[in-house]
């Protein structure tokens, strides 16, 4: 039986790149890679493949795109004003395609980066999240509920947690602070990482692309086994040669609504989102500029000595190093036969050689890089 | 040629038109060195935002169609049309500016160097780099060793892609034969070429898997033991420096950063971080577009007979073979992500 044909949405992500890296080389199933825009063929590139190019929004379009494929693997990301109406256009494009199942990667974000104990995929959700994001996420996911309800494509929502790996940005920003110094963890750091490394996750899609009984099902999906925010960090520092005394305990930071983020969420309002086409290109351009430059650091006094390195921290990373529940994947377990092959170790050791292959100073597994 | 205003025929209206040879053009041209006569391009849509630039120049969709005697022809199309325009605009009795890289082969390069040798044309290529007073200094260093013997050198250079690429033929493989080392690596094997010579020896590997390479690495090591090591990539962001290492300091280079370069010497504590300044007047040198501005000077400068050509075919066509080496003795990168079934998938791929 030839393999399944299945269009890749955000198919130059860094989870669609390995899809794609994975996929290919296997030969488990054909991929059609989609992309919003040309520059994102540098890496895909690296394979000979029938890539589309075309706006996510443009349904007429996606569903050219997706012609022919027997289902569609969402992994798109885009600001919290886009994701709602992104997975929209995508629903709508797998019906006129034919498409029979879309599988979906949501967040488990939608119950908070901090769960209460006890959270499941049965926990109610709402819209009210500190954050934009989680919010866009649960509209996104009350969104093709009520498309798949009158609609013919299946739809199958994941909610990883922490997904890490080759060129996620949790393992590079990582780094990054600890190299700078800025790397802190909010208390002892012994809170809770509900972690998938990116194949985990792959080999979840996979089931989720092919289980029957998946259909209009939701699965939290992770490692088997999760670790601690210390030992996440402990391991990155270990093998940049960092002593983890370096790595700040900070109590948690409030963020008051910054005036940046009062007005990004604002424009990530679903009647707002309607409202930005009608506004001017330029408009929208130089007020992006403007928001970039925002928190611009004061100018050094002179007569002051420098300021030691501040750790550094963001809201979605300080409330996920506050998370003290392991999120269940029963679930998963049960419907889709998800058993995670790859240990977070394992997964840490994959993710710090590619920290190695990318130019870090990575002093083991194996010394530094040749070129460093 | 004289002091005639020299008449430019730009050739090919895509991005690298309009991002940088559209404002070079324009500021020459309001000098009174050139004026642009024709713009080309099989795009009317492309021509445009370059013809609300340039009102006066005719427009034509075929090179042939233009007049090109005692012109500077421009080429700045796809990589494999080079050739073919290059030649006919030196037939025509024009001279060259051939954006990088030359040509899409050795073959098409060598050819186009023939015509300009046979038909006494003046070929340029455009690896604008050299102009940096950044890359300028360095030659100077690199040859007269104030700071002792060069020991080794390191290179990261590339990013996350961001170039606004309008279609997807630079990523076809069989549009456009090579990834990152054919796009930014041939301005680095330039510069190494001209800095140091050619290499003894070149170790090159890459991740290409059927397509473009995104990340490659190359090792160099010259006769005098000098050993250096490249790594560009169009997948995530390196340093973007160039650090050479001596008995007694060091140098770095900071990507595109063409007036500028750190050096620490063995002594001082500290790093020096400085921007390069005319010693007379203190005016600081060329910034990037000023040196991208210079080498169509340096063109207009060669029509006249006033100064050679900084960088002709022969020059140009030096990075393309080395770069044609190191394809033609790839290896695949190791990637230790990747499980042993892909592995042993991806080692079987051309």
């Amino acid at each position: 039986m030839p393999p399944m044909k299945i269009a890749l949405i955000g198919a130059s992500g860094f989870v669609g790149t390995r899809i794609v890296e994975q996929w290919n080389l296997t030969g488990a199933f054909e991929i059609v890679p989609i992309v919003r825009s040309y520059s994102s063929l540098a890496v895909l590139a690296r394979f000979e493949l029938p890539w589309q190019v075309c706006d996510l929004f443009d349904v007429p379009a996606l569903a050219r795109a997706m012609e022919g494929c027997d289902a569609v693997v969402h992994a798109a990301i885009g600001d919290p004003g886009q994701i709602e109406q992104m997975a929209q256009s995508i629903y709508e494009a797998a019906e006129i395609a034919h498409v029979r199942r879309l599988v979906v990667l949501s967040s488990a974000s939608v119950h908070g980066q901090a769960p209460e104990p006890g959270t499941d995929e049965t926990s109610p959700l709402h819209e009210r999240h500190s954050m934009a994001y989680n919010s866009a996420k649960v509209r996104a996911e009350k969104a093709l509920h009520r498309l798949s309800a009158s609609g013919n494509v299946e739809v199958v929502l994941l909610r990883p947690s922490v997904v890490y790996g080759p060129r996620s940005r949790w393992i590079a920003d990582t780094a990054r602070q600890l190299l700078e110094g800025s790397a802190c963890l909010i208390g002892d750091g012994n809170a809770i990482c509900n972690g998938i490394y990116v194949d985990n996750l792959i080999a979840a899609i996979e089931l989720a692309l092919q289980v029957p009984q998946a259909a209009g099902e939701t699965f939290l999906v992770g490692d088997p086994a999760p670790m601690t925010w210390r030992s996440f960090y402990q391991q990155i520092a270990d093998a940049l040669g960092i002593d983890m005394a370096t790595v700040g305990s900070i109590p948690p930071p409030i963020f008051p609504r910054s005036f940046k983020s009062k007005i990004t969420d604002f424009a990530a309002q679903p009647a707002i989102q309607k409202l930005l086409p009608f506004i001017p290109g330029r408009l929208k351009r130089l007020t992006k500029l403007v928001l970039a430059n925002w928190n611009e650091p004061p100018a050094e006094n002179a007569w002051q000595l420098p300021a030691p390195v501040r750790f550094t921290t963001t809201e979605e990373l300080s409330l996920l190093q506050q998370c003290q529940w392991q999120l269940p994947q029963q679930k998963a377990q049960k419907i889709l036969g998800y058993i995670p092959k790859i240990s977070a170790e394992e997964g840490m050791q994959r993710s710090l050689q590619w920290l190695k292959f990318a130019g870090y100073p990575v002093i083991k597994p194996g010394g530094p890089p040749a070129f460093t | 040629m004289g002091n005639d205003i020299i008449s430019a025929v730009l050739v090919g209206c895509g991005a690298v038109s309009r991002f940088f040879y559209g404002p070079a053009l324009l500021d020459l041209q309001s000098r009174g060195i050139l004026t642009v006569e024709a713009l080309v391009d099989p795009s009317a849509p492309n021509r445009q935002p370059l013809a609300e630039l340039f009102p006066q120049a005719r427009q034509y969709s075929r090179l042939e169609e233009a007049e090109l005697r005692s012109r500077l022809v421009i080429i700045a199309t796809p990589p494999k049309f080079h050739a073919q325009a290059a030649i006919h605009a030196m037939q025509s009795g024009a001279a060259v500016l051939c954006e990088k890289p030359m040509a899409s082969s050795i073959d098409e390069a060598q050819a186009m160097i023939d015509t300009a040798r046979a038909t006494q044309s003046l070929l340029a290529v455009g690896l604008y780099k050299r102009f940096f007073p950044a890359c300028e200094n360095l030659k100077g260093i690199l040859e007269r060793q104030p700071l002792g013997r060069l020991k080794k050198f390191t290179i990261e250079e590339g990013g996350k892609f961001g170039w606004q690429a309008a279609s997807d033929s630079f990523f076809r493989k069989s549009e456009t034969p090579g990834g990152v080392l054919l796009d930014i690596g041939v301005h680095v094997l330039d510069l190494l070429l001209w800095w140091l010579g050619e290499p003894g020896t070149v170790d090159y590997e890459d991740d290409a898997l059927g397509g473009q390479e995104a990340n490659c690495r190359i090792g160099l090591t010259y006769r005098d033991g000098v050993h250096g090591e490249v790594r560009l990539s169009r997948d995530w962001s390196t340093r973007y420096e160039y650090r050479f290492e001596f008995e007694r300091g060091q140098i770095r280079y900071h990507v595109n950063e063409a007036n500028r370069l750190e050096i620490i010497v063995d002594g001082m504590p500290s790093l020096l971080d400085g921007s390069l300044r005319d010693p007379g007047s203190h005016r600081i040198e060329r910034t990037n577009p000023q040196s991208f501005i210079q080498q169509i000077v340096n063109v207009t400068a060669a029509m006249r007979g006033r100064e050679p050509l900084k960088v002709p075919g022969e020059e140009g066509i030096r990075s393309l073979r080395l770069i044609g080496h190191c394809y033609a003795h790839r290896r695949l990168m190791e990637m230790p992500w990747l499980t042993a079934t892909e592995i042993a998938a991806a080692q079987c791929r051309p």
